[in-house]
């Protein structure tokens, strides 16, 4: 279960406060999605989960599974099954994409206690968890999403995360810069990793993701604080009347 | 502008050593003349400074503090265990083999069994019995300055190479100098290398270490090249040591018609080092490409200096080369690309770059294109950067920790000139040297 309590954010180099008193339970087995008009905290909130720098938690907590992460650095987290799949992912030039994650997988084995993966088990995991998500290992040869279009990219993360196998898996915007068909494989390949073991956090600004991966509640974000909960019928609500309500509130 | 300049200890000591072994130094009666010659001419030259613009950089004068004394004769035992574990990643590359101990050959470390077309001479034999004219063309060269000019005069073997008409190398072959033993000692060598018409070759230069020899050494190897109508050579230098010695090399090329250049360098842990290459294009239809990777860390200063001369129309040059630095390392990229009036249809690229590891690392980068030609495409960049900490967090969210996350985008970074080598098993060997030396990073 991740808890986030009275969660209270800046930005190290600025005065600048972005979350202040968020708090949000996602249970195990459920998709939670965060909506909220631009400017809300959505993306901060992705990268505080994931532990990026540059954010100082002035008050409150997270717990994953009844323990703190907040000191933990962002391959640690990885380690306890984090993970967040970036709004914009990184170019890594000169590293060819299966090694990437031939790394990433076997240094989280390695945290974890756990063998590494042989040369053909490897191969074979990448190629059968590619094949789902229309990724071609010929694409994985070349380096980490250099040259991808919006929807490869999406696609990558995504493959990222079946390979990976997070217990706790961020999605920050990932329907932005996808056409539909991009947006139903991605939607997909995140529906086949639902699981009774799995939390889920769909961060998105529209509601048409969640005609696809459809969520167990909706909260509505806004000024740094979580406004509204509710079912699936409230991104359905936000899509008719907007953010208005809530950024008139924030001012 | 005559001003007279006190010598330093360390031109003094040059000329001195020089005086005392001159007897000994291998040659005929022409050749201790040219030596002589070479002596007096480092005499009134000196050891190049910051005044001189080529060597704004790369103050010699001010950075050579002794001559350590000049190997002659050298008997240090090698075997070729030894000679393995001295060439590391290396030994894995299969090759023909000449072997060069402290400066000198050791032809039962040699391996040229069954290659055809390939003839490989000693150059300490041949300036034995050199004529007057052989001794002209062995100790002149076309550099000419100072470091030049000792190399004429403490040289004292070298590999000299000629690979046949049209003759295809099976293996690359792989010209090793070795340092071993405990004694501080400079070695100077000189190679020459001759590619015939329509020939094909891959040839290594390899500059090592037995582990336990000197850490404090000095060594001067100049190469010659010529590369014959419509032949290919692929040159690769590996230059590993162990953060002290002072490396001066000195690469001249001259490209025949349609001939193609693949030129790489590779260095790390050189205490001091200048890599010069000057290539001249003598025929339309020449291709260059250059490239190196060069690793420098603690108070290490890898100098690489360019001079590409578009004499001829028609040619086309590439140069990529990428730097890491950490501590007080220091990187220094001279590029002069050379467009000569008649050199129309000259194609020319060129990229310099360096990673900062350390707040105290520099980087000196100078770019140089002197176009006289009207109808040219020619271009050069530079950067130098940090690690991109939006990457290496986007590695660590995957479970990728600092230290490999770090050690993943430096061998990226210098992967993409290591890149250039097309030979395999030795594009692994430089990937292995590569990664030991971010090893070493990691334990530094």
């Amino acid at each position: 279960m991740l808890e986030i309590k009275n969660l209270h954010v800046k930005l190290e180099d600025e005065d600048r406060v972005i979350l202040k008193g968020l708090s949000l339970t996602v249970p195990k087995g459920e998709v939670h999605a965060i909506m909220g008009p631009n400017g809300a905290g959505k993306s901060t909130l992705a990268y505080v989960l994931a532990g990026r720098d540059g954010y100082e938690v002035t008050e409150g907590d997270i717990l994953w599974n009844g323990e703190s992460i907040l000191d933990m650095e962002a391959d640690e987290r990885a380690a306890k099954g984090v993970f967040l799949a970036f709004q914009y992912p990184m170019e890594i030039p000169g590293v060819a994409g299966l090694t990437f994650l031939r790394t990433a997988l076997n240094a989280l084995k390695k945290k974890r206690g756990e063998p590494e993966l042989t040369t053909p088990a490897f191969m074979k995991l990448i190629k059968e968890k590619g094949d789902k998500l229309n990724i071609d290992i010929e694409m994985l040869k070349r380096p980490v999403n250099v040259g991808f279009s919006g929807g490869e990219k999406k696609r990558s993360e995504i493959l990222q995360m079946a390979l990976l196998e997070p217990t706790l898996c961020v999605l920050d915007e990932t329907d932005s810069g996808l056409d539909i068909d991009a947006l139903r494989i991605v939607s997909e390949g995140v529906n086949a990793l639902r699981d009774k073991d799995r939390a889920f956090l769909v961060i998105t600004h529209y509601q048409r993701l969640l005609n696809y991966i459809v969520p167990d509640k909706v909260h509505v974000l806004a000024d740094g604080r979580i406004q509204k909960t509710g079912g699936k019928e409230l991104a359905l609500e936000l899509e008719k009347s907007g953010y208005a309500d809530y950024t008139g509130k924030a001012a | 502008m005559n001003v007279a300049v006190m010598k330093t200890k360390a031109e003094q000591a040059l000329t001195e050593a020089f005086e005392a072994v001159a007897g000994k130094l291998p040659g005929s009666a022409a050749v201790k003349e040219r030596r002589a010659e070479a002596i007096g001419a480092f005499g009134s030259l000196g050891l190049p400074h910051r005044r001189i613009e080529e060597w704004k950089y790369t103050d010699l004068r001010a950075n050579l503090k002794e001559a350590l004394p000049p190997a002659i004769h050298d008997e240090t035992p090698l075997t070729i265990a030894e000679l393995i574990v001295a060439l590391g990643p290396l030994a894995h590359v299969d090759a023909y083999r000449v072997a060069f101990v402290n400066g000198r050959h050791r032809a039962e470390l040699d391996d040229t069994s069954e290659a055809a077309g390939l003839d490989v001479a000693t150059l300490g034999k041949t300036l034995a019995s050199a004529s007057a004219n052989v001794a002209d063309t062995l100790t002149k060269s076309d550099a000419n300055g100072a470091i030049a000019a000792l190399n004429a005069a403490f040289m004292t073997d070298g590999a000299i190479v000629r690979v046949a008409d049209k003759a295809m190398l099976a293996k690359p072959l792989l010209v090793v100098f070795v340092r071993a033993g405990s004694g501080k000692r400079s070695v100077s060598v000189r190679n020459f290398v001759s590619i015939g018409e329509g020939a094909t070759a891959t040839i290594i230069e390899a500059h090592v270490v037995l582990p336990g020899a000197a850490v404090d050494a000095q060594s001067n190897a100049l190469t010659e090249v010529t590369v014959g109508k419509a032949a290919t050579l692929s040159h690769i230098k590996v230059a590993v040591d162990e953060g002290k010695c002072v490396h001066l090399a000195d690469w001249d090329v001259s490209l025949d018609a349609d001939a193609t250049y693949r030129g790489f360098q590779f260095s790390s842990g050189l205490g001091l080092a200048r890599n010069e290459i000057n290539v001249l294009y003598t025929g339309q239809g020449g291709k260059l490409d250059l490239s190196g990777a060069y690793m420098a860390r603690a108070h290490e200063h890898i100098d690489t200096t360019l001079v590409v001369d578009h004499a001829v129309p028609h040619c086309d040059s590439r140069e990529l080369f990428k730097g890491v630095l950490d501590g007080h390392g220091r990187g220094v990229f001279q590029g002069k690309v050379i467009v000569r009036p008649d050199a129309q249809k000259t194609d020319g690229k060129q990229m310099s770059q360096a990673l900062m590891l350390s707040q105290d690392a520099e980087f000196d980068s100078k770019p140089e294109l002197e176009i006289f030609a009207d109808d040219v495409v020619c271009g050069h960049g530079t950067t130098s950067a940090e690690l991109d900490p939006d990457m290496l967090f986007y590695c660590r969210s995957r479970g990728i920790p600092e230290s490999e996350a770090r050690a993943l985008m430096i061998e990226s970074f210098i992967g993409e000139a290591i890149d250039k080598v097309e030979h395999t098993e030795l594009h692994t060997a430089l990937m292995t040297l590569a990664k030991n030396w971010l090893a070493g990073s990691a334990r530094g």
